[in-house]
């Protein structure tokens, strides 16, 4: 079992001189301290798709020091209009070998861990538990549940984005102090192959990367108890408020609450 | 009374951003959709489940405050309410 790590309570490792050079313009807004908070930050993506891939890209530009991006799938031509780590000549190789290639050529100064695998409830525990941060890069609700489930027993900050055709949404998830998944989506919606075109995921993908990257910092406003609406069609944002359901089923217990759930009787 | 409906995503597709609706005082949201689904069938599709419920994943808020499952028949809407009906994306 991996070492379960306490965020903030880490030694931050020093800058090489190759970083220092790799990071420049970006040292000059968040400072050394905050690219080696970036350094010693441990995140996984949960998905290689339309998400994962622009998610994993940004991360490792910006340095995240260790990325572990999980898929059980293999690279299909249809994929391409979307999941921009992937060309046509990695048409069959598993998606996780073909994102680890382009990772590590990007950036060589970080660690990725590309790890083959059905994230189910066995296999998720153990892949989540040691991390910083966890990107909800799914393409289901059951899955997305899942890692919320994980992320309230483990306390990980989890950061949702979802995408059909021209729309998207995010929102980022504190457990124990913001609204979680299921407070915001009790019921999935139903299952379907979700039509899209490829900037959609691209940029909700984006917007995810950079409210993890403003966690690991600690600046800024993250999008916690608010939801992100993107409308392609309209080329407009709104962001909307949300609030915990005192009585979910995935996180009430993390408040004090049999007092809080009878005051609300 | 007049009820703004601002919908989001496919629903915004279907029905457009904003729909102003004309209502007696105090008409259940349930009835402000289904007024809405009589002028489409797409969005009674989308919207409302085989028994006429309002299908359980959509979210539904009124001047920006989000309805639970529980409350969702028996809320009433008011003059100068913004009733929000957003169906959640599921892709990756």
């Amino acid at each position: 079992m991996r070492k379960s790590i306490q965020h903030g309570a880490k030694i931050p490792p020093m800058l090489t001189r190759s970083e220092q050079d790799r990071y420049h313009r970006q040292i000059l807004l968040i400072g050394e301290e905050g690219q080696e908070k970036l350094k010693s930050a441990r995140v996984v993506i949960a998905g290689a798709g339309g998400l994962g891939c622009p998610v994993a890209t940004y991360l490792a530009v910006a340095g995240v020091g260790h990325i572990r991006i999980i898929d059980h799938d293999t690279v299909d031509r249809s994929n391409l209009n979307r999941q921009i780590l992937f060309w046509d000549k990695d048409i069959g190789l598993a998606k996780t070998w073909s994102a680890g290639e382009k990772l590590k050529s990007i950036n060589p100064d970080i660690e990725i861990d590309a790890v083959q695998a059905t994230i189910d409830d066995k296999t998720a525990p153990g892949l989540v538990r040691d991390v910083d941060a966890i990107v909800d890069a799914m393409d289901n609700y059951p899955a997305r549940y899942l890692l919320n489930h994980l992320a309230c027993t483990f306390g990980i900050p989890l950061f949702h984005g979802a995408i059909r055709g021209f729309d998207g949404q995010v929102t980022s998830i504190i457990p124990g102090k913001t609204a979680c998944l299921a407070c915001i989506f009790p019921e999935a919606p139903p299952i379907e192959i979700s039509p899209v075109i490829g900037v959609t995921p691209g940029l909700i993908g984006m917007i995810q990367a950079n409210e993890v990257i403003k966690y690991l910092l600690g600046t800024g406003e993250l999008l916690t108890n608010r939801l992100l609406i993107w409308d392609g069609l309209r080329s407009s944002i709104e962001t909307i408020q949300v609030e915990r359901d005192p009585y979910c089923r995935e996180c009430s217990h993390l408040y004090n609450d049999g007092v809080m759930r009878e005051k609300l009787k | 009374m007049n009820v703004r409906v601002k919908a989001f995503a496919r629903f915004r597709e279907i029905i457009g951003s904003e729909n102003t609706l004309q209502l007696n005082e105090g008409t259940p949201v349930i009835d402000a959709l289904k007024t809405l689904s009589a002028g489409s069938l797409d969005f009674r599709d989308a919207c409302f489940d085989k028994e006429g419920n309002v299908a359980s994943h959509v979210v539904l808020m009124i001047n920006g405050k989000r309805i639970s499952s529980k409350d969702r028949e028996k809320v009433v809407l008011h003059d100068g309410d913004e009733l929000a009906v957003f169906p959640p994306v599921a892709g990756g």
